[in-house]
């Protein structure tokens, strides 16, 4: 409804300007010639613009009407017994007819290209994943089959090596999860996620615990506004980008020994900013860094939990309508910032 | 056998899952109960009178909240529930209806037993302060309710009316979960639009006055998108 009012509106107005300018050409340089055109124009604009061929239509022979009616002699009065308006009506609506038909078709292709991005990401997603999936399970099934049937044969020192391995993995595989359940949950019937107000702090405090669990000896140096600041967010899908961008540059970072996490508002706007001091970002890799794996020849037998993770961050980012981008920093190391919306402050006690 | 031991029943579906708490928790001396379903869980509650209730939320026969509404129906035993990470509702949920806490599968070995020890140890607190005076020490925090004080280390905390009451509601919920909404109808009496805010805005001032910084907890611990607990660290 509100589309079919939005679309009888734009021709309107687009008539109207059409009929403005027409009127001020004949007053000014005093003839008619440039008339059909404009309204050539006009009828172009307004079948690219709206949808259907309705209005395009409609306004073609609306235009014919107001070019026989105000701009031929005789002037203001409809006269149908000369053949060129009848000839200048046809290539009008011919006009309309092809713009419409080619924007529908463009439109069409636009949504098609959109959606094959989208299987495409998620193709790319599920071959890393079946692959990167393999690795930790065959070193958890492996050792824990080895030591079940050769127990004996082994010293108390090569079974805790290889349980310590079970447990890594199987850390490794419950992020790994817990990123694949962030897709799913945003890709589930593309239902918009469901924002509450987190408080800046409680989310930043929930993060660390969460991060320390997993590296006890990185510090991580804070830098947080002073003022309570409220973000309308889904709250585990946001706590699990910044623990991936954060897990990311203590496994890729080589070198780093100061990482910083710093929240800004500005604006109405929260920004985010994890940066280190490491070996930064290949620029080869900077460009596709957030789309999953940089190409087919990438190297597959490293775990690259780093793909998924980063484009975990760039879909849920997206989906809160918000910004991510990554840079190399001049001194060395590598930035990674996203913006989200903050809530306006209304100052009640 | 050993009769000081407390006793814990597990209800849980997944045998490996079962296996692997159950052994867990007798090498830290509890001695252990295990259910397979709902129904099973009632008639060994029943049975044993358990003093702690693993509850696993996802059964067979009934839903893991039917058990919590029947245990609540009759007595506050302690019931931690494990869940999967992805239905926070049902987190929420299970914790108004009256579980203690919760543990997000897979969980380690020390969370967990943390997580119990807390929940004994809420019930222990519970029962003393009934014969003891009006006053509530959690290792340096100390709140004295006939006085409406409160002591950290020795120095009194200034709080407000309602940072008061937040605090002692919580340490009278000592090691259990309270959510949002428990927490806001307690406190105000009723949930409206701007009420979380209010409580968050509140809680960020406690949390200052405590002087707990982002990753540091001092004594209240918030567990983000669900609600706070009161604990030590």
């Amino acid at each position: 409804m509100i589309k079919h009012v939005k679309n009888i509106l734009t021709s309107l107005t687009i008539l109207a300007g059409a009929f403005g300018i027409c009127l001020l050409i004949q007053n000014v340089f005093q003839t008619e010639a440039l008339i059909p055109a404009v309204f050539v124009l006009a009828i172009f604009l307004i079948s690219f613009i709206t949808e259907g061929y309705a209005c395009g239509i409609i306004s073609a022979l609306a235009s014919v009407l107001i070019l026989n009616f105000a701009f031929t002699l005789p002037f203001f009065e409809f006269n149908f017994t000369m053949p060129e308006n009848i000839i200048s009506a046809v290539i009008m609506i011919i006009v309309t007819l092809i713009t419409g038909t080619l924007t529908t078709q463009i439109k069409k292709q636009e949504a098609i290209k959109a959606e094959s991005e989208k299987e495409r990401m998620r193709a790319n997603l599920l071959r890393a994943v079946s692959h990167d999936l393999r690795t930790p399970l065959t070193t958890i099934y492996g050792s824990s089959s080895v030591i079940l049937e050769n127990y004996e044969l082994f010293s108390d020192e090569q079974k805790l090596s290889m349980l310590k391995g079970i447990r890594e993995d199987s850390q490794w595989l419950t992020r790994m999860v817990e990123n694949l359940l962030s897709v799913t949950r945003l890709d589930s019937g593309n239902v918009k996620i469901l924002k509450t107000s987190v408080a800046l702090e409680e989310l930043i405090d929930s993060v660390l615990k969460k991060f320390r669990k997993r590296y006890p000896t990185q510090n991580v140096i804070l830098d947080l506004p002073d003022k309570f600041i409220s973000i309308p967010m889904d709250a585990l899908l946001i706590e699990q980008v910044l623990v991936n961008l954060l897990d990311n540059a203590v496994e890729h970072a080589k070198g780093m020994t100061k990482l910083m996490l710093r929240v800004t508002s500005d604006d109405g706007k929260a920004v985010f900013e994890i940066s280190d001091d490491g070996c930064g970002i290949e620029s080869e890799r900077l460009k596709t860094i957030f789309t999953g794996y940089g190409g087919d020849n990438s190297p597959t037998d490293t775990k690259i939990n780093s793909g998924i993770g980063l484009s975990v961050c760039a879909t849920i980012i997206k989906a809160h309508g918000g910004e991510i981008s990554a840079e190399n920093l001049k001194n060395g190391g590598a930035l990674f910032r996203f913006t989200l919306d903050a809530e306006e402050e209304d100052d009640e006690q | 056998m050993n009769n000081n031991k407390y006793k814990i029943l597990i209800i849980e579906d997944e045998n490996n899952i079962r296996n692997f708490i159950t052994a867990l928790l007798e090498a830290n001396n509890y001695q252990i109960i295990t259910a397979e379903s709902c129904s099973s869980g009632q008639m060994m509650f029943n049975s044993y009178r358990p003093d702690l209730i693993i509850l696993d939320l996802g059964l067979p026969d009934k839903d893991g909240t039917e058990f919590i509404r029947y245990v609540r129906s009759e007595n506050s035993t302690p019931i931690i529930v494990l869940s999967a990470r992805t239905d926070e509702k049902d987190k929420v949920e299970a914790l108004d209806l009256g579980a203690n806490d919760y543990v997000t599968k897979p969980f380690g070995s020390a969370e967990l037993v943390a997580r119990i020890r807390s929940a004994l140890r809420s019930t222990r607190i519970k029962s003393d302060s009934i014969h003891q005076s009006e006053k509530f020490v959690l290792e340096k925090l100390v709140i004295d309710y006939d006085s409406r004080r409160v002591f950290l280390d020795k120095t009194e905390i200034k709080l407000t009316q309602t940072e008061y009451n937040i605090v002692a509601l919580l340490s009278e919920h000592c090691g259990k979960v309270l959510t949002y909404s428990s927490i806001i109808s307690s406190i105000w009496g009723y949930n409206d639009y701007g009420s979380k805010k209010k409580l968050q805005v509140n809680m960020a001032n406690i949390r200052k006055k405590f002087g707990a910084t982002p990753g540091n907890d001092c004594y209240i611990i918030n567990e983000l998108g669900v609600g706070y607990r009161m604990d030590k660290e």
